[in-house]
């Protein structure tokens, strides 16, 4: 397959993971290409144990594949160095997970300033960003309160506003509604096309709802490893 | 981002509160500790530093090596330093310096206070200085007296001192001096210890003294010219003892002396003064002498603990590290950088034991005077805030947390992003770190435990070993400067004549034991007797010794007074009628003095007239000669305390104005045993402490474990183990450890305090059960505090574990 170099968010070209069992390799993932191209909103769906979480790891550049090419933003990401990858990462990839994983200790409003300290950003600017993604979502009655003080779909509004601080082009989420009940979720799901049609980011999540897939431009179903179908909506 | 850190780091704390509390509690109470003791040490190892001249300064020392071993004496007699002088132009300054008491008459008032008397070299080579008065020569004239501050300010009060004269009395008669100068008080840490200084010339039978050169009783210390190097010096010293002591050297040569590596068998040799504190093995240096085995003992225990507490707040570190490894994915994820991420542990760990020092530095102040009393030290905790002192604080404070802090931090650091955030690392194995580090702080308890343990063993062992006479019931009285020794023990007599419940009074030269007085003396002579010669120390005794100290005769008699001859007779140790040959029998008769020889009337069994440290040496008991210094009571058994109440209220019916420092006997020969007794005490402070902070460690390790296991508690539950069972299975692991730690501590603790006990001529042998003990107690503990939590553990429903899984 050719290298395309025009719009394409990111390209991952014979991609392969595997764990070396005995004289077996377990493949998680298997000789898989995808190319995902800015403003697109992908689900990428499939049975348990089919790669779903591992892919979008080696996407947001979590976990690094055995074999094959990795671009984004037309990087070479599998040359990379630690530094260099940590720096893209930074500047272009926001994340939300099923489990949320805000700091237990840190206020909601801390939670969402600390992607910028590691930014490097100064105190100033910074409490002008949180404060506006504070009233972006609503929840600038709820900064001084810890995690454990929200509610499940409150605390994921949390994750997607830290995902969003510093201002990614792709947004990651695994199973984000994945511990939400069907009212929060639906929510949390307005909120992502919302966010790739009015602001253009470029969202991939996991999921199993057959529902929230739906709110994407695509579906990739994926089944051992390898891309099953690729249907776009 | 500092801020930030700090906010975190604060939160952070707070919510492991219990583990950090106890952190906080054991790391704060090492230093607390480590904070006496390094004191202890600083304040030893300075020891006399004040004098600038402290590296040039030497003290003589005469070395004569006989048949039985080398002996060295710091005894000089009067007319060599002047010789000494004036043969040696090396010679910048010398002194001698004998040491006495007097009683101080000025204004209505009397003070018994110490003397130094001193030659005028003496201010140009110690570091005294003069605060009032002449500053030049302080003891310019004969009757010119020198005062401390201390000293001026109980006498005068706040009267200027400088030129008033006051009365001295001493060798029973009083002298007039001038007080012309008034020093500034020497630093606790001095060896060179006085109230007055006067001039060596007004010492008691100056003038006949100098016609001897075998008198020997007092110091002498010499300071070199810069360029003069002491070895080289000290060798050239001989041509001065060969052409002065030839007597001396002919007679020992008589009787077998063996030369030394030089050739010679007496030698005058220099002892650095830099080294007086720590050499403990001369005796008659000034000061007290410390060993350097002790101060170093002092520094191990220390950095034993703080070492324990270090191990306590890596372990403690790293189990939480476990707890908090999500959160160091999901700051990963946020874009934080390893060095943020070490930044921010560290800042963390910073807290912790800033906290922890801070709390350690006022535990300390709170504990110092405690620790002042029972370890006879004069600190402050001013001492502590020196610009050297905080700087190696700070140092202490950087290298903890960088060892503790960095080494957790670096091990989340390693932890997979993703694994961490599915929540995985948290079943990890225990790791081969945390294990050799349990073991190291379990190797150094059990080691302070069995040092306790054995020294515990050698103090009773000396207490109660039998000492050849009875001690117990007698009274020892020291008769003090004011009174003559032989008229205040007879006025003391017939005062308690008749009394009830006394069943003897005598009186002698040297005390038994050590006395409140402190004072100890030693009286040796030496005399030809059939062709060789014979050493014995003497005791000089009043009538009724033998039978006030229960002593057994072998042969013969007490002095009596019924016997008119007796004045000059002499009672002798079996050790003496070895030395003085086979065939000596009593009546026979012994040239003590050359021109009226001695009867004996008794050989007594050999008692310790000295502390058990050294061996019993050929003694003789003379009536006449030796100044009776210490008169001992006898009493009956019955009621103790009314005995001595008596004895005391007689004694102040007879002696008004004197004061009564009377003791047991039992309590004066444990009063030897102060240093011995010291460093117990510290072996068992230390070795509890060591055990409360491993103990600490343990308990919050085992909570961690017991957290990682509760998963297989459970299920183990459900298939029908018992709690007993359960509480084995959690514990053994850490007994393990424990026993193998024990193993590891005892060749250790056998060797140093078979070494320790090398320096006790009587000591008790290292028993194999004190080893079996101490392990025993490590274990007990180690498995007491385990089974706090693996109790609770077991105990738990597994229905509850299983389902949070």
């Amino acid at each position: 397959m050719p290298k395309s170099f025009n719009n394409n968010m990111l390209s991952l070209q014979h991609i392969s993971k595997y764990y070396q069992n005995g004289p077996n390799k377990a493949y998680v993932i298997n000789d898989l290409s995808l190319d995902i191209e800015e403003g697109e909103f992908v689900s990428i769906m499939g049975p348990s144990g089919s790669g779903k979480s591992t892919l979008l790891n080696i996407i947001g550049m979590l976990d690094a594949p055995t074999d094959g090419y990795h671009y984004f933003i037309d990087q070479p990401v599998h040359q990379l160095k630690e530094k260099q990858r940590s720096a893209l990462y930074k500047q272009y990839i926001g994340f939300v997970f099923q489990a949320y994983h805000l700091i237990d200790e840190l206020t909601v409003y801390e939670n969402i300033e600390t992607p910028l300290i590691y930014q490097d950003i100064k105190g100033s600017e910074r409490k002008a960003l949180v404060a506006d993604m504070l009233d972006r979502f609503g929840i600038v009655g709820k900064k001084d309160l810890f995690p454990s003080q929200l509610s499940g779909g409150q605390q994921q509004l949390v994750g997607v506003a830290r995902a969003l601080i510093s201002k990614p082009k792709l947004l990651l989420a695994d199973e984000p509604t994945g511990n939400l009940n069907s009212k929060q979720g639906e929510e949390i799901m307005e909120l992502f096309r919302k966010l790739n049609k009015e602001d253009g980011v470029t969202i991939v999540q996991v999921t199993h709802s057959e529902k929230n897939a739906q709110y994407g431009s695509r579906i990739i179903n994926l089944l051992d490893g390898r891309i099953e179908s690729s249907i776009t909506l | 981002m500092l801020r930030n850190y700090i906010k975190t780091a604060w939160r952070n704390l707070w919510k492991g509160r219990v583990f950090n509390t106890m952190n906080v509690i054991g790391l704060s109470v090492a230093i607390a500790c480590c904070i006496m003791l390094f004191l202890t040490v600083y304040f030893q190892f300075t020891f006399d530093r004040f004098h600038v001249n402290i590296n040039k300064i030497h003290q003589l020392s005469f070395s004569s090596s006989r048949a039985e071993g080398t002996e060295i004496s710091t005894a000089m007699c009067a007319p060599l330093a002047q010789a000494l002088k004036d043969d040696y132009q090396d010679i910048r300054y010398i002194t001698r310096m004998a040491n006495g008491g007097a009683t101080v008459k000025y204004g209505g008032k009397e003070l018994e206070k110490n003397i130094h008397f001193v030659d005028t070299d003496f201010f140009k080579m110690f570091t005294f200085p003069v605060v009032n008065g002449n500053k030049n020569n302080p003891l310019a004239d004969l009757n010119d007296l020198v005062l401390t501050e201390y000293a001026a300010k109980a006498i005068f009060g706040k009267e200027n001192p400088i030129g008033k004269t006051i009365e001295l009395k001493y060798a029973d008669t009083p002298h007039n001096f001038v007080v012309s100068a008034v020093v500034k008080d020497f630093p606790e840490n001095s060896s060179i210890t006085f109230d007055m200084l006067l001039r060596f010339e007004v010492t008691p039978d100056y003038q006949e003294h100098m016609k001897h050169w075998d008198w020997h009783d007092h110091s002498t210390f010499i300071q070199l010219h810069d360029n003069v190097k002491p070895e080289v010096f000290g060798k050239q010293l001989q041509t001065f003892v060969n052409k002065n002591f030839k007597e001396v050297i002919d007679g020992m040569k008589k009787d077998g002396a063996k030369a030394d590596a030089n050739g010679n068998v007496y030698s005058l040799n220099l002892l650095p003064f830099a080294n007086n504190h720590f050499a403990t093995e001369i005796n008659g240096l000034e000061g007290g002498q410390v060993s350097k085995t002790y101060v170093f003992s002092l520094m191990a225990i220390g950095i034993f603990i703080l070492v324990i507490a270090c191990i306590n707040f890596v372990n403690l570190s790293v189990a939480r590290a476990f707890t908090r490894a999500r959160e160091v994915g999901v700051r990963k994820t946020l874009g934080a950088g390893k060095w943020q991420l070490l930044v921010q542990f560290w800042v963390e760990t910073f807290m912790v034991c800033l906290f922890a020092m801070v709390a350690g530095i006022i535990l300390a102040n709170f504990i110092m005077p405690g620790f002042n009393a029972t370890f006879r030290s004069n600190m402050e905790i001013s001492m502590l805030f020196k610009v050297s002192h905080i700087l190696v604080m700070i140092g202490v404070l950087l290298l903890i947390t960088m060892i503790a802090g960095l080494y957790p931090a670096l091990l989340m650091m390693r932890f997979k992003t993703v694994s961490v955030l599915k929540g995985s690392v948290g079943n990890a194995k225990p790791g081969k770190t945390r294990n050799v580090l349990l073991v190291t702080q379990f190797t150094l308890s059990t080691l302070l435990i069995v040092c306790t343990l054995i020294s515990w063993q050698q103090i009773s062992y000396l207490k109660s070993r039998p000492l050849g006479y009875n001690k117990d019931e007698v009274i020892s009285i020291p008769i003090g400067n004011s009174l003559k020794g032989d008229q205040a023990l007879e006025l003391f007599r017939n005062k308690m004549n008749g009394q009830p419940g006394i069943t003897a009074i005598t009186g002698a030269y040297d005390n038994m034991g050590s006395g409140k007085d402190g004072s100890m003396r030693t009286s040796r002579i030496g005399f030809d007797y059939k062709g060789h010669t014979v050493r014995t120390t003497i005791q000089g005794v009043s009538y009724d010794f033998l039978k006030a100290l229960d002593i057994k005769l072998v042969d013969g008699r007490e002095f009596s007074r019924a016997m008119a001859g007796d004045s000059n007779a002499i009672v002798i140790n079996e050790k003496m009628a070895a030395q003085l040959g086979k065939n000596i029998r009593v009546g026979d008769l012994v040239p003590l003095d050359e021109n009226s020889p001695s009867r004996i009337i008794g050989i007594v069994k050999d008692y310790n007239y000295r502390s058990l440290r050294s061996e019993i040496e050929p003694l003789t008991l003379v009536m006449q000669g030796y100044e009776i210094n210490y008169v001992f009571v006898r009493v009956k058994a019955d009621n103790l305390i009314r005995a001595f109440n008596q004895v005391k209220d007689k004694w102040h019916e007879t002696f008004p104005n004197v004061e009564f420092t009377g003791s047991w006997i039992n309590e004066n020969t444990e009063r030897q045993y102060v240093a011995e007794q010291r460093l117990s005490t510290i072996f068992i402070s230390g070795a509890i402490i060591a055990i409360i902070i491993s103990c600490i460690g343990l308990l919050a390790m085992s909570f961690m474990i017991m957290v990682q296991r509760t998963k297989e508690i459970g299920i183990r539950k459900v298939l029908g183990a018992n709690v007993g069972v359960l509480v084995m299975l959690l514990s053994r692991d850490f007994l393990k450890l424990v026993l193998l730690a024990a193993v590891i501590a005892f060749p250790l603790a056998w060797w140093l305090m078979s070494k320790w006990l090398e320096s006790f001529v009587y000591r008790t042998p290292i028993y194999w059960w004190i080893f079996a003990l101490a392990g025993f107690i490590a274990l007990a503990i180690a498995f007491l505090t385990v089974s706090f939590q693996s109790v609770r553990a077991a105990l738990a429903n597994p229905v509850k574990s299983l389902r949070s899984e």
